[in-house]
């Protein structure tokens, strides 16, 4: 797969960065060592097998597939993503998940930072209460039927509109990554910009986000995710089969072509494939956000 | 704690704050405090039908001879479902994240590809197990078969649950071994180096130095897994459907109860019931949580 390739070189840079110290001299590996490489040799066969098989189907006919489901494949069927793009109808529901997580994901990021930063600083009152909220947030039971009541009361359902205010609307870990990432920005940032004559805005909206990019990246892709992959929220707000999600159009896909599994492993790929090219480039910001705002 | 802000006009401050938090408040947090409300009612999930206040029946129901033997097995099935995958994901998590701390070659590489189902999500990675463990021809019939075995799989009630836990956990892996080895990386490295001038072994470091001082990211994982599970049920939804009682979780008697799973019950369904489900489950998740972060806690302050 394309991560595989990509990923490579990042973690080339890494050891070279860490220091030079001399290893113990017992042979290549202590026993420990070789203790690891086994183990996570066997948890990357768990992890890339069934990656792999889907690929291998996915490249299947139908007829070879039948004939040897386990075998890797002979002849390579690209034409199966084609196929399968065609009779899934996967344009249409390719565009509304970019509008849907674009939409929904661009108001949660500006939310989380806009609510995040005045507390992170203690610029609001309160601003322990308004963690403690942050947090609560995390546990709140699960709203399905209102969300769904809400929406139908605010003449929202089956629109676009209601569906990305109530994806948008659930902040998840947002806000904490936030607070934690941004006490490590010195609030003597805020004081400079200000000297210059920033106002609030200003520092809010041009000044941090290039200061705390990672932790605005892993935000952004946390919540891209979620959306792109929601499917329960997608059924019971969006009746209307047009304005289906490409998750429930796999849900749907699925349903039609049960047995085909060449095509319906094509349309799993088509449909994983965004979020793994955009992992690709954000990976080294994820890790660094997650990680930068746990210490803080 | 206020005092200082160096904007000078707070007009600006205050305006998207509030925009912000109202907005949250409206769309998230009313509906989820409204859930008390409607459990209190027999709303529908139609448009309408006039909106009756039942009082406490929707909780009868529940505890009522008819259901309630449906409902103790869904409550049943949602324990073990998450205690299983908190035990087994925060094990190999742990598990994972030391054995990448010791400075593998290629362990960015190793992170990444354990990281990769959460970026993909409950339907693909549904459709990929589902693959794997077709019972008609697919890896897993073939692994079974080496055993002179066959099974439906997510078609067997015997096996369902088990199934869906191994997908869980395979699926939450990632972002569990990411915490702790953002953890392991906080420790300092000079007391491992004064550990191996007292010559402590590696097993040594690992229980003495390590165990200890993660405690605070394993009670994050614990906690954020224990909830997550107890409330979850995509993946039981996306591989063995909404009706299947081996995998029925009470989150999925929720979602049946409101919106009909798309079999039976259809638009009428009683949202008033699922809304008492949802929070007898609330009530649950929440003793539960509290009793394991006490209980970790004291186990921090032990150590």
């Amino acid at each position: 797969m394309t991560t595989l390739v990509s990923a490579k070189p990042a973690n080339r840079v890494e050891p070279s960065s860490g220091k030079n110290r001399r290893r113990p001299r017992r042979g290549l590996f202590s026993s420990g060592k070789l203790v690891s490489y086994v183990f996570i040799f066997v948890i990357m066969v768990l992890y890339l097998f069934p990656l792999g098989f889907l690929m291998n189907t996915a490249l299947k006919s139908t007829a070879a597939f039948n004939q040897d489901p386990v075998g890797l494949t002979t002849s390579f069927q690209w034409g199966n993503f084609a196929e399968a793009w065609q009779k899934g109808h996967f344009r249409a529901y390719f565009l509304n998940s970019v509008l849907y997580t674009g939409a929904a994901t661009i108001i949660n990021t500006v939310v989380s930072l806009v609510v995040g930063f005045p507390v992170s600083r203690g610029y609001v009152r309160h601003p322990r209460l308004w963690y403690g909220i942050f947090v609560a947030m995390l546990f709140l039971p699960n709203a399905l039927m209102t969300q769904f009541q809400l929406v139908l009361r605010m003449n929202l359902y089956d629109t676009a509109l209601g569906y990305i205010l109530i994806m948008a609307s659930g902040l998840g870990v947002g806000p904490l990554l936030l607070v934690g990432y941004i006490k490590s920005v010195p609030k003597e940032m805020d004081e400079a910009a200000a000297l210059d004559g920033a106002g609030y805005w200003r520092f809010l909206f041009t000044f941090l986000p290039p200061l705390i990019k990672p932790v605005l990246a892993t935000i952004f892709i946390l919540q891209a995710i979620g959306v792109w992959n929601d499917i329960i929220l997608a059924t019971i707000l969006l009746p209307d089969s047009a304005k289906s999600p490409i998750t429930l159009g796999l849900f749907a896909f699925q349903g039609t072509y049960t047995s085909q599994w060449g095509l319906l492993a094509s349309a799993t790929m088509i449909v994983a494939a965004p979020l793994v090219v955009a992992y690709v480039f954000l990976q080294r910001y994820l890790v660094g956000g997650v990680a930068g705002s746990v210490k803080g | 704690m206020s005092e200082f802000y160096p904007f000078g006009n707070r007009a600006g401050l205050r305006t998207t704050f509030s925009l912000g938090m109202g907005f949250v408040i409206f769309f998230a947090v009313v509906p989820a405090a409204a859930v008390i409300a409607i459990s209190l009612t027999d709303i529908r999930g139609l448009p309408g039908i006039p909106v009756n206040w039942v009082g406490i029946e929707n909780y009868v129901t529940f505890f009522s001879g008819a259901k309630l033997g449906y409902n103790v097995h869904a409550l049943w099935n949602t324990l073990i479902f998450a205690f299983s995958v908190t035990i087994f994901q925060n094990f190999f998590a742990l598990m994972i994240a030391v054995a990448l701390s010791t400075k593998l070659r290629g362990r960015t590489f190793y992170r990444a590809v354990v990281f990769m189902p959460t970026v993909l999500g409950v339907t693909v990675i549904g459709l990929i197990w589902s693959l794997i463990f077709n019972p008609s021809a697919g890896p897993g019939a073939t692994i079974w078969s080496w055993f002179g075995a066959d099974s439906a799989f997510f078609g067997d009630q015997k096996i369902a649950m088990a199934l869906v836990i191994f997908v869980q956990v395979w699926a939450g892996l990632g972002l569990a071994v990411v915490i702790f080895l953002a953890g392991i990386q906080a420790i300092p490295e000079e007391l491992y180096e004064c550990a191996s001038i007292d010559g402590a072994s590696g097993r040594k470091k690992l229980r003495h130095i390590t165990v200890p001082l993660l405690a605070p990211s394993f009670t994050a994982n614990v906690l954020l897994c224990i909830v997550g599970s107890l409330q979850s049920y995509q993946l039981a939804y996306v591989l063995t459907g909404p009706n299947n009682p081996a995998t029925q979780v009470l989150s999925l008697a929720i979602f049946t109860q409101a919106f009909g799973g798309g079999t039976s019950s259809g638009s009428v369904a009683s949202q008033g019931y699922a809304g008492a489900i949802s929070m007898v489950q609330f009530v649950i998740v929440g003793i539960i949580s509290v009793a394991v972060l006490l209980y970790l806690r004291r186990q921090e302050a032990k150590t």
